[in-house]
């Protein structure tokens, strides 16, 4: 009878001999395959329950991947889960009141971004001005246009011993007793690698309206200032904002500025000072329409 | 409002033609951006940000990981068959009070209305409501054929009709109209070539349809010429004419404005020596009385330096309004 069949018979040898090749490859792939499974299954759980984390993380994640994909996207390559780790690895289960500026240094060693040249501005003191004008002339950057500064900008975090969860309440303030916080430390670390990546002419925004434009107090005076380096930094260029409808209680030509001239020129920087420089006195206008100061010809 | 919600025409245009070139050696299927990289990851923080800075702390219970599993139906849809309907259940979680006389509706002048807006403080347009602001700037779809999301091309209106982020945009406009109230500000780009208020589009077909009549007292419309820009069109003109003449038939109450001072000061920072921005005589004295400069080496270095800066001001490119 003519052997027709195609079912396998047993004691063929040909067909034993496939079984054979088949059996030994199905022998070495399905482990294989299996295993793959098992690593794309544990990978799809930690992807899906990435967001499942705190209120600060989430924030944070989603600020850095804004930041890095929409904005600014020469900065596509940094890996914001890293940034995020290494971010809350600084303060988790420690001591909240006792944050050393060790503790953030992996993340400023992680994230590294150049501002160009002449387009750091500095602020003290006028925060929503100086982002209001940063968020029109949309090349120059606060620290909070930077990514360090955008991830963190207007939130408060913390850390404690008994657990290893991101705190958002009650988190301790500042203050001599409890000096070193995670938030304060934060920011003086990022000040300074600000000021010290700073290039070219550099400008920074004071408050004319307050009893000093410049205080050694603030960061910038304290921490900004001193981290500018000549090598690097030729211009301090001082705009002394004052509120429309304010107080002018500072100036160009007061003491405070005269301080700050001094301890520039002595870093070997030169400085110049404006009152009420022009482009942020329209943005202050734009509240205050119709006062005489911001009448404009149409 | 432009389509894509608050992402600019031209952006999109430009990541569109950057996509189609890239996509001619990768095959890629849809005219429009593929879905954007950990969008789960974006969607999360922004809802959480939004919920617990912008929100009243009766409102800050949004459950975002409800709001997200709602969004996300639409991620095993067919890209062609995705209808607005299918956030219904998306728009109903995390739909929040509006707060009276802040609505801005535009066309045309994405960046000038953020930053007049103020992030939600000074006015909230669409993309400083919730359901607006998680979608922002990003692409969402399925593959065509298949489980997964198509991270290379997704559909764009040219490719079909129903696609998700069109649908998308249309849900929330539709809703962002609803729940408008008090006095309506729109925003219109009068050097705009092809006209300040474009006949069909996002604020035409799905925005004033849906406008509650018993809840506006009236609408007020600016009208903004670029500065150094054309004057293309006025109130009372072309399609501006148009829109009015639509809204006087729909009963509604309205007024005109052309350059409407503090949008006009706005535009004002990027050409602060433009003689359209050039303050009046009094102030200007004023503003020279007050001012001083104060230099280490000299005043003629320091006029050199404001003349150098003034110029580079002044050769800032202006924000593509469009």
């Amino acid at each position: 009878m003519p052997d027709y069949e195609f079912s396998p018979a047993s004691g063929d040898r040909p067909r034993s001999w496939i079984s054979k090749q088949v059996l030994i490859v199905l022998g070495v792939c399905l482990p294989v395959i299996l295993a793959l499974a098992i690593w794309v299954g544990v990978l799809t759980w930690r992807q899906s329950s990435m967001g499942a984390t705190d209120h600060v993380s989430a924030i944070v994640l989603g600020r850095c991947l804004t930041y890095t994909r929409n904005m600014h996207p020469e900065l596509r390559n940094q890996d914001c889960k890293k940034i995020l780790n290494t971010f809350t690895s600084a303060f988790v289960s420690k001591d909240p009141c006792n944050i050393t500026k060790e503790d953030y240094q992996p993340l400023i060693d992680l994230v590294t971004q150049t501002v160009p040249c002449n387009k750091t501005l500095f602020w003290s003191r006028s925060k929503e001005l100086a982002h209001q004008y940063s968020g029109i002339q949309k090349e120059m950057f606060t620290l909070e246009d930077t990514l360090l500064g955008y991830i963190a900008d207007n939130l408060v975090w913390c850390g404690d011993p008994r657990t290893s969860e991101v705190k958002e309440e009650f988190c301790p303030y500042r203050n001599e007793n409890c000096s070193s916080t995670a938030t304060s430390v934060f920011w003086t670390v990022v000040s300074q690698k600000f000021a010290e990546s700073a290039c070219g002419t550099v400008y920074v925004m004071l408050n004319g309206s307050r009893t000093t434009a410049f205080s050694k107090a603030s960061t910038f005076g304290s921490v900004e200032v001193f981290n500018l380096h000549p090598d690097r930094v030729h211009t301090l260029h001082a705009w002394v904002m004052h509120d429309i409808g304010g107080v002018e209680r500072d100036s160009c030509l007061g003491s405070s500025i005269k301080e700050l001239k001094s301890i520039v020129n002595q870093r070997n920087i030169s400085f110049f000072c404006q009152d009420d420089y022009r482009p942020a006195r329209f943005v202050q206008c734009v509240r205050h329409p119709e006062h005489p100061s911001c009448s404009v010809l149409m | 409002m432009a389509a894509q919600g608050c992402a600019p025409r031209r952006l999109l245009q430009l990541l569109q033609l950057l996509l189609l070139l890239g996509a001619g050696a990768a095959g890629a299927q849809w005219r429009g951006e593929g879905t954007s990289r950990n969008l789960e990851s974006i969607f999360l923080g922004r809802c959480a940000e939004y919920s617990s800075l912008l929100l009243s702390p009766a409102e800050r219970e949004k459950n975002c990981t409800a709001i997200w599993e709602a969004f996300k139906v639409v991620l095993d849809k067919d890209p062609c068959s995705v209808l607005p309907s299918d956030y219904d259940l998306f728009i109903n979680l995390s739909r929040h009070a509006l707060p009276r006389d802040k609505s801005l509706f535009w066309e045309n002048n994405h960046l000038l209305v953020t930053s007049f807006a103020e992030n939600g403080h000074r006015l909230m347009p669409l993309c400083d409501v919730l359901y607006g602001r998680v979608g922002d700037f990003l692409s969402w779809c399925r593959q065509k054929n298949g489980s997964g999301l198509d991270y290379e091309s997704c559909p764009s209106s040219e490719d079909c009709e129903n696609n998700p982020v069109d649908s998308y945009w249309k849900r929330a406009s539709i809703q962002y109209s609803m729940d408008s109230s008090g006095v309506i500000y729109v925003m219109l780009n009068g050097s705009e070539p092809k006209g300040a208020y474009p006949v069909k589009g996002f604020f035409a077909d799905f925005e004033i349809p849906y406008l509650q009549k018993d809840k506006i007292t009236r609408i007020e419309i600016w009208v903004m010429h670029e500065i150094q820009g054309p004057k293309v069109e006025s109130c009372g003109e072309g399609t501006v004419k148009i829109l009015e003449e639509r809204l006087e038939a729909m009963g509604f109450q309205y007024s005109c404005v052309n350059d409407y001072l503090p949008v006009k000061l706005l535009m004002c920072v990027d050409h602060s020596t433009h003689p359209d921005c050039a303050l009046n005589s009094a102030a200007a004295s004023t503003q020279r009385d007050g001012s001083s400069l104060y230099t280490d080496r000299g005043a003629t270095l320091t006029m050199a330096l404001l003349m150098a800066l003034a110029s580079g001001a002044q050769m800032q490119l202006e924000p593509p309004l469009s």
